[in-house]
């Protein structure tokens, strides 16, 4: 949830200009709702419990998780109006975030 | 500095390292270069290697430093460049192209698909690994 939290912050600014933070994981997501709903951060989480959509981006890291389970590669991905994506960044290292001012600066260029 | 203050302080440089790289998680300059807690470790160890070469009388205390920095640069180590790292392969989707669709449960089970957002608002897609 740190990891989320930083974004968070300065991508409410973004919120208030109209965009929509989607949060995926294989985590059940009513315990990162409620999570969020706590620490007051406006996401909408969606449960990818089979990695069916990481695989479809490409986005999946073989045996990478604590019990050797396959995990999603950290990556925050931009998307316009028109469903294109403008902007992303894909972790190379899983303790890295990507650095919230590089998301607010793609999302005011759209 | 005698060697031991300086065991003393080599350990807590490891310690503060440590400390303060999970204390100052949230501030992006921190947690983008985790790479800086190993580069502080080392420094740790060469300060537990300096209060060896310094010891007279009792030299545990700075023999136990230099294990005990050793140690924590050596996981510090492992745990940024080999655990933490994630494969560099190229993602499924490109700049200036579509992004793929989907249809995922949120919270209250409600299904969302990508598509719900076009012609609306933009989205930003956060992919994580989730907690455990």
């Amino acid at each position: 949830m740190a990891e989320l939290q930083g974004l968070g912050a300065e991508l409410s600014e973004a919120e208030r200009a109209g965009v929509e933070i989607v949060a995926i994981s294989p985590d059940p997501n009513e315990r990162s709702q409620k999570l969020a709903e706590g620490l007051g951060l406006a996401y909408r989480f969606l449960a990818d419990t089979d990695l069916a959509v990481a695989r479809r981006y490409g986005l999946v890291h073989e045996r990478g998780g604590p019990e050797g389970q396959d995990v999603p590669r950290p990556a925050t991905i931009v998307i316009d109006r028109d469903g294109i994506v403008r902007w992303f960044t894909v972790a190379r290292n899983y303790q890295v975030r990507p650095d919230p001012d590089d998301v607010l600066r793609a999302v005011r260029a759209l | 500095m005698a060697s031991g203050p300086l065991a003393l302080l080599s350990v807590l440089v490891a310690i503060g390292a440590l400390a303060g790289y999970a204390l100052l998680l949230r501030v992006p300059a921190v947690r983008n270069h985790p790479e800086a807690y190993v580069v502080a470790l080392a420094l740790a160890t060469a300060l537990a290697a300096l209060a060896v070469a310094r010891a007279r009388r009792r030299r545990w205390p700075a023999w136990l430093a230099l294990a005990v920095t050793i140690l924590l640069l050596a996981g510090g180590a492992w745990y940024n460049f080999v655990l933490a790292r994630v494969p560099d392969t190229p993602p499924a989707f490109r700049v200036g192209e579509p992004a793929p669709d989907f249809a995922l449960p949120d919270a209250a089970g409600r299904p969302v698909a990508l598509a719900d957002y076009r012609g609306r608002k933009p989205v930003v897609l956060v992919f994580y690994r989730g907690y455990w």
